[in-house]
């Protein structure tokens, strides 16, 4: 029965941000926290398998102390036990910073036979976290599943590469970086979201990790973000009979020239 | 020996790939050494501004090919690899063998005061931010970014250098995507279809609107791979195709900023879509808010007539 750890980052909800329009600056003061995206596709790919033949999930995330909000909603998609690293220097982190924090925490409580992430966080997309983790744990990676399978100690896992899927066979432990279309996350029950308040959550601190300075420095140094503002005409034609929307259309289109 | 080394598999991309290393090659004072799994390719690449063409023979899975290039480039200044997927792979493994950053989908590039300067998008597209990066640097490169250099006339030194499998993953069977080879890119026009289809059938009706319009099928992630309804190199967005037709008329789709950024350089954007406050109308030039049931076949035979 497989030991499982999914990684999540609890990161904005894009579709809060505002763009403001003088200096392009963004306005994230009414953005809500969500689990990225693909990671609720990595915690489903991990509850259904334990679900399906018994083992174990732990979950793993390090951010700041945001991360506090994630906790319940977490634990009530289907892992037993949170390990969480909150630390304000999470904010200006990189793929290299994020994957020596991630690898000292799992040296610390694993080892797992698997260790699943999305194919990339909803807010920075480095797409790089999960390959960048199993280089410092000396395992193999695959990357871009859409779809496994766990059997005796053996992982079948079918990969997306840009000319063709390939199947693929790891005996062993493994990192596996899911696609968001390789399942649909659950709304978790009533019972879910009950359960999930017993069960254990532990934040360790950064100091505790034994990394070096070096280790924490980020090599790709984050500038401030700029917003992109669409600049489009908006006419929006609406009455209630299609087909005079649809001459104003036309008409318009020719206008254009086109 | 230090140097920029560009690697992809793509062979379009390979040699888009050694624009920005020429401009690297001259500001660093560095060779440009190229890697490439193909050895047909390989002759190309010697031909376009190489200084040096490393021919990586073996297999060409992720897992074998990233600790191939890795060892190559021990001393590079900067490796640029091309943004497909099996790219992403090996990058990220060559930046972590080397303690090095890396810029995902760099729209920028360039060296200056010993580090290297990128741009790329954060957010879904939602903004665009600068990365500043210590060397050695590793950044991948999207298809289409930069055009490819003119051929120099001379043609530099090929060599070989063996891949061997990793025999911790066993590709049991591939199986090639069952693509058309179209290149939605170059294609002027586009109607996009997303989630407001209710059935595959139901595409005809964009089918139709293409067909007056001269136009090609696009779409939005969940359509090719949730759906499987069109082929994956048809979806716009963040990790689909980045398009700029004069004419983009997007039916059904709601207009996420990761679908967006895919097309938002597109000369017209138009809009159906039955709610009015669906974000597509922001992003959009001109609108019908209406059911896409109704609108299309009308929209198809105005423009016929
Ligand atoms: C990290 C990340 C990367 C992503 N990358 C991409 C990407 O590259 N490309 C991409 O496309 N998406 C991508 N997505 C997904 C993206 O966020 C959106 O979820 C997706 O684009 C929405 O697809 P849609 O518009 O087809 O569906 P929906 O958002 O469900 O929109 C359907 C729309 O159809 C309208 N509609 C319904 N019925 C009708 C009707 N009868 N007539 C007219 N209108 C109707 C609805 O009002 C609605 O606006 C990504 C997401 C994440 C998190
Ligand atoms: N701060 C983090 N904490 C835990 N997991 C993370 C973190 N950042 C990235 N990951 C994992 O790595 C995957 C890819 O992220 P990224 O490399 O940022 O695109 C995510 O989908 C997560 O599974």
């Amino acid at each position: 029965m497989p030991n499982i750890l999914v990684c999540y980052k609890w990161v904005l909800d894009e579709q809060d941000i505002k763009v403001r329009p003088d200096d392009l600056s963004l306005d994230a003061s009414r953005a809500k926290g969500k689990i990225s995206d693909f990671d609720r596709n990595a915690i489903e790919a991990a509850s259904l398998l334990v679900e399906a033949q018994g083992g174990n999930v732990d979950a793993l995330a390090f951010g700041t102390q945001a991360l506090k909000l994630s906790v319940k909603d977490v634990l009530s998609r289907g892992p037993n036990r949170l390990t969480w690293i909150g630390d304000a220097s999470a904010e200006g982190a990189d793929a290299f910073v994020v994957a020596n924090v991630l690898a000292a925490a799992i040296r610390k409580a694993g080892p797992y036979d698997l260790i699943l992430c999305g194919e990339g966080s909803s807010d920075m997309f480095f797409q790089q976290t999960p390959v960048r983790l199993a280089a410092l744990l000396g395992l193999p990676c695959v990357t871009f599943v859409q779809k496994m399978t766990w059997a005796d100690g053996v992982l079948t896992a079918t990969r997306k590469l840009p000319d063709c899927t390939e199947e693929v066979r790891v005996a062993g432990p493994a990192v596996v970086s899911v696609l968001g279309e390789m399942n649909k996350p659950r709304i978790p029950s009533l019972k879910q979201v009950l359960g999930a308040a017993k069960k254990p959550s532990e934040e360790l601190p950064l100091s505790s990790l034994g990394l070096a300075p070096g280790d924490l420095e980020p090599r790709a140094v984050r500038g401030t973000p700029k917003g992109f503002l669409m600049n489009r005409r908006n006419i929006v034609y609406k009455e209630s009979d299609a087909a005079a929307n649809v001459a104003q259309l036309v008409a318009s289109l020719k206008a254009e020239g086109l | 020996m230090a140097g920029i080394f560009v690697f992809s598999e793509d062979p379009a991309l390979a040699r888009q790939l050694l624009t920005p290393g020429l401009e690297l090659k001259a500001a660093l004072d560095q060779p440009l050494v190229a890697l490439t799994p193909s050895r047909d390719e390989a002759q190309t690449l010697a031909g376009l501004g190489a200084d040096r063409v490393v021919v990586l023979e073996g297999p060409g899975t992720p897992e074998a090919l990233a600790p191939a290039v890795a060892a190559l480039v021990a001393q590079a200044g900067v490796v640029l690899v091309g943004g497909t997927l099996r790219g992403k792979h090996l990058a990220a493994h060559v930046a972590a063998a080397l303690n090095a950053g890396l810029t995902t989908d760099a729209k920028t590039i360039r060296a200056e005061g010993g580090r290297l300067e990128t741009t790329r998008i954060l957010y879904g597209g939602l903004a665009v931010c600068e990365e500043s990066l210590a060397l050695p640097a590793v950044a991948t490169i999207p298809q289409r970014t930069f055009p490819p250099p003119a051929p120099t006339g001379a043609s530099a030194p090929v060599e070989a250098a063996a891949v061997t499998a990793d025999p911790r993953v066993e590709v049991l069977s591939t199986t090639p995507v069952a693509g058309e080879g179209v290149d939605i890119g170059a294609a002027p026009r586009l109607v996009a279809v997303g989630r407001g289809f209710g059935a595959k059938a139901d595409l005809d009706l964009a089918v139709d609107l293409a067909g007056a319009l001269k136009a090609e099928l696009a779409c939005t992630r969940g359509i090719a791979e949730d759906e499987h309804w069109l082929p994956v190199e048809r979806y716009i967005g963040i990790s689909g195709q980045t398009v700029k037709p004069e004419l983009y008329v997007a039916a059904g789709l709601s207009g996420q900023v990761q679908h967006m950024v895919g097309c938002r350089e597109s000369k017209v954007i138009v809009a159906i879509n039955k709610d009015e406050r669906a974000p597509i109308f922001e992003a959009a030039d001109y609108g019908i808010v209406g059911d896409l049931y109704t609108v299309l076949p009308l929209l198809t035979a105005a423009l016929k007539a």
